[in-house]
């Protein structure tokens, strides 16, 4: 059993004639440990996908279960308690607080939860991530790759159930997106944290162990990840139809 | 430019409306003031033009001085003055006419008049000088009859033929109702008791036996009021002072233009302009705030050509937009607030009467449109120039931020150095020599000069201050306490300017608190320090006497050991200022009363005091320049003059300044002999209680006079200063709700700027409830620095004041009670002002919040 499980997931966006179908009937599972890319073109549904699964936005129809909880009936109040204490983000843009340093950026999802910080796995998540230095600067003082990194470890710090991240190379050059990368496959690896990646570039979700594709709100292909020659010639084919 | 101005404010309507309200509460103020005062004016106006419609000439005793207070203070004419004006040539008709104080009594019950407004008696003119109309019945016309005001009638539920008393200087007088008039037209004088009586039994009851108060004359059909005006003042002394009726009515109307002119227009307008300061305070900020978040959209206007100039004009043209409309709808708003300043002066007993409402155009509406808008304006001028200094390239960049200004590394000294000077201007006000006027507008630009100053030092204290109120806040909210003190802390100038808002209401509050606190303490201290009576007495109507039978009477009381009479009354010293001559009893008044010698002095002194020798008050003799053996002379208000003869002073600047006569010399200074106070004290070994009882019983016969144990004296004159600290304190609400409203909007522009922060709190697992916590510690924690910092200046500036007022007596205590109250409002305001920006950002759509750019 999955620790993400969606079945025949639709989302329609407006009413009536100017209606929209951005997801049209997806089912997916991803089991615990696995870093699963959701792939395709701008405008195919995956961002919408994402912002389902990760309690976001709310489906049409179709249910959705994360790590045996359906979220679909939730409340809001019982969705922000499931996001807090189940699910890590990872932004395009990194969110962080302009006022708090790395390390009180990583803190926050404990604060905002009340719990203390086990000071072992803090360290531990700051490590992983490469942030040693650079824990007392502030966001304003880092570099695009080192404030993604503090965001990893904002997403980990929490030991979430799964960690949506969107675009996360999105907005950094092709050699600092790939030590992002780095990170999160080590991340997921060693931590067998269950982790769904949202990307349209090929050489990134390369690094996932599955790619999902989308197109016009359906998954069209779910295939295992070898390599980024592999993902291109999905992505030809399926584009040549 | 300004159509961009237009559509831009068009687009951001709540901020526009928010901002605009600032400077409407604000002129609105002022507006109010002018309509109100304007009414009163012409109330009065209206009432002394009727009441001196069918006199041609009336004639008073010339004062001495400018007294300023009413007619029969000025003293009596003797009553062969009307037989002397009804010889002069072209006289058809003169009457004399007594005004004294007193009320009715109405089965045993004494009727107070409203709100310190005066108990009058009058003496009824014949026709045509009598001008009012008659309700039912009729003037009186024989001994013991008495008519009375529509509005007293009523509020008493008298009726004509009814048997009552009236309160005179010989005791009450049994009277029957005749008739019920209206003044003029009017059923009452504000909440004056007005009672009619014959000219005889007025000049009977009140002391006026042979005397007249003043004398109405009626004209030949061939002679000028004016003709006759000179006839008359020809032909009589010169102590007679002859007007024509438009002269006396408009010199009358003058003397209440004067009193409303030199104390309530310059009160509420200093109250009006501290809530237009608070206003130009809460501009300000919006508009810094909002030029930061356009920074990109002036770049933009800047790399398509837009030039500085023009771009300084957009951010002008939308402060003259909001200056304008919002002054306008402060002029409409004035009027609903006159009204409420009518019902509010009515409520706390200052009951005024009010003429229906005139406009003029200055200073009514000119002066509050060009405050209004010159004050949006300028307050607006600095952020307008500082988006000017939007570098082009600001367009491109993602959170450019602005460069600092040349003068920026000043700027500390510069603020440090404005409240000091602040303080300082203030100080010098308050000791300065010059005429009362330009003293108390150098006190306002101190204070507004200390406030700024003290704003500007303030967002260096941001921190800190953040820091110990976020602390306890942090413990119970967690997350949402750290988060509000980091936001408080984020942009500490804003955070500064909003709290400064706060800071100038809450501190006029805490200043006048601590001010009016110290002069009740300073009061209430020197009667506990030197009044060993154990009853003070006086008239029910304020500063009237005490018949000086009832002080035999009560003196005559068994358990009553000692009692004696003070009577007090203003005279001319020498050529110059007046100050207060006292008549006392030697013999008695160190038993009652405990002299603080100087010089060596002691109460052997007193025995000496006799004839015109005077012991004089510390402060007097020091102002003109007296000591043991000098002489000096007064003039009373009619005229009659005194060398007196110092042989001693004492020190007590509160109860008994001005200096004291035994009441025989008194006499000869005072129009009326009577004494105002009356204190007594038990023989020894007199059971207390049953003493007030008897004195209480004895004086049944003065309904008049009311009978207080010291404590009582003290606790009525505590809650009369503290219905006036109350009107002060509604007058000052207004400023605080306008930087309410500078709180909410930079509440409001900080959650729209952090959107997408919010989303991502949010979508991390910040539920909506913290999200409104944290934007509630957020506002409280601005709301008490604003409440701290307003505590401290405003007791800062009230200890400069009492420290200028230290000889008059006037001690400097803090009244922490009300100090800490004013904290709670703070919160409170803090807590009020959350609400809307709050429960906006916990609906916030945490997708579309996250994908804002």
């Amino acid at each position: 059993m999955g620790v993400i499980e969606a079945e025949d997931v639709t989302r329609r966006f407006g009413e009536g004639d100017a209606a929209v179908d951005a997801l049209r009937g997806v089912s997916l599972d991803v089991p615990a440990g696995q870093f699963a890319a959701v792939m395709g073109p701008s405008g195919s549904g995956k961002s919408t996908l994402m912002h389902i699964l990760a309690g976001l936005d709310r489906p049409t129809s179709g249910s959705i279960s994360i790590d045996g909880t359906e979220i679909t009936e939730l409340n809001d109040k019982r969705l922000t308690l499931l996001r807090r204490h189940n699910i890590g983000f990872v932004f395009q843009f990194f969110n962080l607080l302009p006022t708090r340093t790395a390390e009180e950026n990583i803190l926050l999802p404990l604060q905002i939860a009340g719990t203390k910080p086990d000071h072992a796995w803090v360290e531990a998540v700051i490590d992983r991530v490469g942030l040693g230095e650079r824990r007392r600067h502030r966001p304003a003082e880092l570099s695009g790759g080192q404030q993604q990194r503090v965001a990893i470890a904002r997403a980990l710090v929490s030991r979430p159930t799964v960690i949506f991240a969107d675009e996360p190379t999105g907005n950094l050059d092709s050699a600092t997106g790939g030590e992002i990368l780095k990170v999160l496959r080590e991340a997921v690896d060693t931590y067998q944290q269950t982790t769904v990646m949202v990307t349209h570039d090929a050489s990134a979700a390369a690094v996932a162990d599955r790619a999902l594709f989308l197109a016009d709100g359906l998954i069209v292909r779910d295939a295992p990840c070898h390599s980024a020659s592999d993902i291109m010639t999905i992505l030809a084919e399926l584009s040549a139809g | 430019m300004i159509r961009y101005a237009l559509r831009s404010m068009a687009s951001h309507k709540l901020r526009t409306v928010l901002t605009a309200i600032a400077i409407v509460l604000g002129t609105a103020m002022m507006a109010g003031t002018f309509v109100i005062t304007d009414q009163i004016r012409n109330a009065f106006s209206d009432i002394f033009g009727t009441s001196f419609a069918g006199t041609d000439v009336y004639l008073s005793r010339r004062p001495a001085f400018g007294s300023g207070t009413g007619q029969d203070q000025v003293g009596p004419l003797p009553a062969s003055v009307i037989a002397q004006v009804r010889k002069v040539p072209g006289v058809a008709k003169a009457d004399g006419q007594i005004q004294a104080a007193g009320s009715l009594v109405v089965n045993g019950k004494y009727l107070k008049s409203q709100g310190g407004a005066p108990n009058l008696v009058v003496s009824t003119l014949p026709k045509p000088f009598n001008q009012n109309t008659l309700v039912a019945g009729h003037y009186p016309e024989g001994h013991g009859q008495v008519a009375l005001i529509e509005q007293t009638a009523t509020d008493h539920h008298l009726h004509v033929g009814q048997h009552v008393e009236l309160t005179t200087l010989v005791g009450v007088q049994p009277v029957t109702i005749v008739g019920i008039f209206r003044f003029g037209n009017v059923s009452s004088i504000g909440g004056a008791t007005v009672i009619a009586t014959t000219f005889a039994d007025a000049q009977q009851w009140y002391n006026r036996i042979g005397k007249t108060s003043t004398i109405s004359v009626d004209g030949e059909p061939n002679v000028s009021p004016a003709q006759l005006r000179e006839r008359i003042a020809a032909a009589l002394p010169h102590f007679v002072k002859a007007q024509t009726g438009p002269q006396a009515a408009k010199q009358q109307t003058d003397q209440v233009s004067n009193s409303i002119n030199s104390f309530f227009t310059p009160a509420l307008l200093a109250f009006a302009g501290a809530a237009v300061l608070v206003g130009a305070f809460v501009i300000f900020n919006t508009f810094s705030i909002t030029v930061a978040q356009r920074m990109r959209e002036f770049a933009m206007l800047r790399t398509i050509g837009a030039m500085r100039r023009q771009v300084l004009l957009t951010v002008l043209g939308e402060a003259l937009v909001v200056g304008v409309t919002a002054s306008v709808l402060g002029l409409v708003a004035g009027v609903g607030f006159a009204k409420l300043l009518g019902a509010l002066f009515k409520a706390v007993g200052f009951g005024l009467p009010l003429a229906g409402i005139s406009v003029h155009l200055w200073p009514g509406v000119v002066l509050p449109l060009a405050v209004g808008i010159g004050v949006t304006m300028a307050a607006s001028f600095a952020p307008a120039r500082r988006a000017t200094r939007v570098p082009p390239i600001a367009a491109l960049r993602e959170g450019a931020e602005l460069p600092p200004t040349r003068l920026a590394r000043f700027t500390p000294y510069i603020a440090g150095l404005l409240l000091v000077l602040g303080i300082l201007a203030v100080f010098l006000g308050v000791t300065g020599s010059g005429p009362t006027t330009q003293r108390l507008f150098t006190i306002a630009i101190g204070a507004i000069v200390s406030f700024i100053g003290l704003a500007m030092v303030s967002r260096y204290l941001i921190r800190p201050l953040a820091r110990a109120i976020g602390w306890p806040l942090g413990l119970r909210g967690g997350a949402s306490g750290r988060l509000a003190r980091e936001n408080t802390t984020r942009n500490t100038g804003r955070t500064a300017v909003t709290a400064a808002a706060l800071m100038i209401g809450i501190g006029l509050v805490v200043f006048f608190s601590v001010l009016i606190n110290g002069f009740k303490q300073s009061f209430l201290g020197s009667i506990d320090k030197s009044v060993t009576s154990n009853l003070i007495i006086q008239n029910h109507s304020q500063g009237a006497p005490v018949p000086d039978a009832a002080v035999s009477v009560t003196a005559g009381v068994p358990g009553v050991g000692s009692a004696t009479g003070i009577a007090f009354t203003n005279v001319r010293i020498g050529k110059g200022g007046t100050d207060v001559a006292n008549g006392v009893d030697p013999q008695a008044l160190p038993k009652l009363y405990q002299f603080q010698w100087q010089k060596g002095g002691s109460d052997a002194l007193l025995g000496k005091l006799h004839g015109n020798n005077t012991v004089v008050e510390e402060q007097f003799a020091k102002s003109h320049h007296l000591s043991p053996g000098s002489t000096f002379q007064v003039t009373s208000v009619d005229g009659r003059h005194l060398t007196l003869h110092e042989i001693g002073q004492y020190k007590d600047p509160v109860l008994f300044g001005g200096f004291m006569l035994t009441q025989k010399t008194y006499a000869r200074v005072s129009t009326d002999a009577n004494p105002q106070v009356l204190l007594v004290r038990y023989a020894s070994g007199a059971n207390g209680d049953a003493t007030t009882r008897a004195v209480k019983a004895a004086l049944k016969a003065y309904p008049d006079v009311n009978v207080q144990t010291n404590s009582e004296f003290k606790a009525s004159f505590s809650k009369q200063i503290n219905q006036l600290l109350y009107l002060l304190y509604v007058l000052l609400a207004m400023s605080v709700v306008i930087s309410l409203f500078g709180i909410v909007n930079t509440l409001a522009l900080s959650v729209f700027e952090r959107t997408r922060e919010i989303g991502m709190l949010r979508a991390i697992g910040t539920t909506r409830l913290q999200l409104r916590e944290t934007i509630l510690y957020e506002s409280v924690i601005t709301a008490v620095i604003g409440g701290l910092l307003g505590i401290v200046i405003g007791v800062v500036l009230a200890w400069v004041v009492a420290l200028g007022f230290r000889s008059s007596g006037i001690v400097f205590a803090i009244p922490y009670g009300q100090v800490v109250l004013s904290l709670v409002v703070a919160v409170i305001a803090g807590v009020v002002a959350a609400a809307f920006p709050a429960r906006r950002a916990a609906r916030l759509n945490v997708l579309e919040a996250l994908q804002y750019e």
